[in-house]
């Protein structure tokens, strides 16, 4: 390639430059930095570089010739093989070699400090977008725009928030191919709307086809309850454990529900055998002088394991005002913990005869079945670690003596 | 393995295999560095190579530049950014623009290190954080080193480079048990992704890093979000590729910093993503910074004028909620 060397500006007032000598004939191999020529100005005499390696092709101006600034004065033949060669400037001044020369250091890769990444190259020949109008962020007027939503109408009519963002203009985006119902479901199901195709109104049966189509599954996340409650279940499952199975003879009191009755009579056995009482911590029993009973009580899907404090004391009437309140309210932490016992009752659902998990650290816990004809079947789970098979069995018969008679109530 | 450890390594690294680089500054000789970072290079290497310096900051920078200009390549330690305004003019005038001044014929293969930020009641005068007015400066280079793993491999490179770095430290990092990992075909300029995220791009840089990732997880659970943390490492130049990816991705951008907020460094990096991913942005960039005042003395009024791990929490909750998080 030809490099043109010019006569350069020498000074703010130089319009032309005298060309005064020239360093190289034509022929000669250049390197980038090498004196070529000295040229006169309006003051002084200048040497003039080739800022290219090259072979000298052609001298356009003679030594004398005086032409006007940036006028092309030589021309260097970059392509020029000039490795092997080695050049014939002997002229060069000493200084000039010295201040070129480079520190003594291992050339090593350095990044320009001012180097513009090629991501904001990019972005900076991208024109703007198109943007909708409205109260909106950049990034949902952009949206908006591409999906051709008319954020300041919506607006104007309640239908968007303000300002509204990305989410908002994608949702409303899909309010338009799918009907209110049949968003529920997308959003229920975790469906794609891109599995649909946007170009009609989707109803809900369009919807529960794909569902039923593709076999997917609802997705249901498990409540706060449920994972308690598995925990507690998953604890007791490492318990050994054993049963006994018994039939009680039970009275039924006017006005006062089963469960109290339950409550009342395991609190008053609970009082004669200390171990009833009992948790159990490291290898030392904490013995509760009172008979605290946790009762399991179902709302909706969700089960708690309340606890009646000082049972024993309690009239029958006041445990019944407790347990009728259990429905309405909702439960302290305080209400959860501290039992040694427990009760479950199913027998209202018609169910006969079944077996309960023992809860946190309780003894045991006792399952009543259905009452029929004042009998009322039990199966009583223990714990093997805190009291073996005489000691439960002395108090399973004491508390058969009990739900028979009535001297406590 | 501790910070400070991880410069030292690298400083004797080097030295050991380039005989051209050496060390000066105040006290970095037989007493080992004010942070213990030379401790032991005097004895390896001698007072030739490990100098102790007069209390001249500006003569520091000036005669590093000049072992550069005659072909050493030397580290000058500033003992705090703070005392690094004395050098100002070597460090500008001269360290910055040789490269231009010269055409590119003479570069100046020099390391700056100095350590700065709030550490515990250092005062005013010892407590600043200088990054905005380096990383303002064309011709240096600017890194700031988080942990053990960039203060290596970024010294390194830096006593490596051939133009002048600025490497910044922070006073309450040198003596903290970091993490270290090998790292292969190593980018000084690169930002590291701490964490990966979906719907906030926090970017954060020196000891702001540890105080950003505590506040993460309540940022993460009150929000119900997932966060993205950026830890910049090189601040001239900026690493906006990484930067831009994030941000188109998260559409929302917070940046946490030590120093004051009017002219801080974020304000930078907040107006880069504003000129270039605006139509990205689906809420109002924040920043969160020092206060701009200088740094008190007594102890609660430190930590009030600069951001802690609490702070930054609720601001970015605070911000979260009223911008559609």
């Amino acid at each position: 390639m030809d490099y043109k060397i010019i006569m350069p500006v020498l000074s703010d007032t130089m319009d032309k430059g005298k060309l005064v000598r020239w360093r190289v004939h034509e022929g000669d191999v250049v390197h980038k930095g090498d004196v070529i020529a000295e040229v006169e100005s309006d003051k002084a005499i200048m040497e003039v570089q080739s800022f290219k390696d090259g072979v000298v092709k052609k001298l356009l101006v003679k030594e004398g010739e005086e032409v006007p600034v940036k006028a092309p004065i030589a021309i260097i033949d970059t392509e020029a093989k000039t490795a092997q060669t080695e050049t014939k400037i002997t002229q060069q001044p000493k200084e000039q070699s010295a201040s070129t020369e480079k520190p003594k250091t291992a050339p090593k890769e350095s990044t320009p400090a001012a180097a513009v990444p090629p991501v904001i190259e990019e972005l900076l020949k991208t024109p703007a977008p198109k943007l909708a109008e409205g109260d909106a962020t950049p990034a949902a007027k952009k949206r908006a725009a591409e999906l051709g939503i008319d954020i300041k109408s919506l607006q104007a009519e309640g239908k968007l928030p303000k300002p509204a963002h990305l989410r908002d203009i994608e949702t409303e985006a899909l309010r338009r191919y799918f009907t209110p119902k049949a968003l529920e479901l997308l959003q229920e199901y975790r469906i794609d709307p891109k599995e649909f195709n946007l170009d009609h109104k989707i109803g809900v049966e369009e919807v529960e086809n794909y569902i039923k189509e593709h076999d997917i599954p609802k997705i249901v996340a498990l409540s706060a309850n449920r994972i308690a409650v598995m925990k507690n279940v998953q604890n007791a499952a490492t318990k050994p454990v054993y049963f006994i199975f018994e039939e009680f003879d039970i009275k039924e009191y006017e006005g006062i529900k089963l469960t109290s009755v339950l409550i009342k009579k395991l609190a008053t056995a609970m009082q004669k055998h200390p171990l009833m009482r009992a948790k159990l911590e490291g290898t030392t029993l904490k013995i509760s002088p009172h008979s605290n009973i946790s009762v399991a009580v179902a709302k909706g899907d969700e089960l708690y394991m309340v606890v009646c404090k000082r049972a024993e004391e309690k009239s029958l009437q006041e445990i019944d005002t407790w347990v009728r309140g259990l429905k309405e309210r909702t439960f302290t932490a305080d209400e959860l913990t501290g039992s040694t016992f427990g009760i479950s009752n199913l027998g209202m659902f018609g169910v006969q005869r079944f077996s309960a998990m023992i809860n946190q650290s309780d003894v045991g816990i006792a399952a009543f079945g259905a009452l029929n004809e004042g009998k009322i079947s039990v199966t009583f789970t223990f714990d093997h670690r805190i009291l073996n098979g005489v000691d439960a069995a002395l108090f399973v018969r004491d508390a058969k003596e009990i739900f028979k008679g009535d001297e406590d109530v | 393995m501790l910070y400070r450890e991880a410069l030292n390594r690298a400083i004797d690294e080097m030295m050991a295999s380039d005989e051209s680089i050496v060390i000066l500054g105040e006290d970095v000789g037989r007493y080992g560095g004010s942070y213990r970072v030379s401790e032991g290079l005097f004895a390896k290497y001698g007072p030739k190579r490990v100098i102790d310096t007069p209390i001249a900051e500006l003569s520091i920078v000036g005669n590093a530049i000049g072992m550069a200009i005659a072909g050493l390549r030397p580290i000058a330690e500033i003992m705090t950014v703070n005392f690094s305004l004395l050098a100002m003019d070597q460090i500008v005038n001269h360290a910055a623009k040789f490269r231009y001044m010269s055409g590119g014929k003479m570069t100046i293969p020099l390391t700056i290190r100095m350590p700065g930020g709030v550490s515990r009641q250092l005062a005013a005068q010892h407590s600043e954080s200088y990054e905005t007015l380096y990383a303002a400066i064309p011709g240096l280079i600017v890194l700031a080193a988080s942990n053990a793993t960039y203060a290596y491999y970024g010294l390194k490179t830096a006593i490596a480079l051939n133009d002048p770095v600025i490497f910044l430290e922070h006073e309450l990092l040198y003596p903290m048990e970091m993490d270290f990992k090998e790292v292969k075909n190593f980018d000084p300029f690169k930002a590291e992704i701490v964490k990966e995220g979906k719907d906030l791009t926090i970017i954060t840089y020196l000891k702001m890093r540890y105080d950003v990732l505590e506040a993460v997880p309540k940022i993460e659970e009150e929000l119900g979000i997932s966060v993205e943390m950026i830890d910049l490492n090189s601040l001239r130049p900026l690493d906006m590729q990484t930067i831009a990816a994030s941000v188109q991705k998260t559409k929302r951008v917070v940046l946490v910093e030590e120093d004051h907020k009017t002219g801080g460094y974020g304000a930078e990096v907040i107006a880069k993503i504003s000129e270039e991913l605006f139509y990205s942005l689906d809420a109002p960039p924040l920043r969160i910074a020092g206060e701009d005042v200088p740094i008190p003395y007594n102890r609660s009024l430190e930590l009030a004028s600069i951001p802690t791990p609490d702070k930054i929490g609720q601001r970015i909750i605070q911000w979260g909620r009223k911008n559609g998080l």
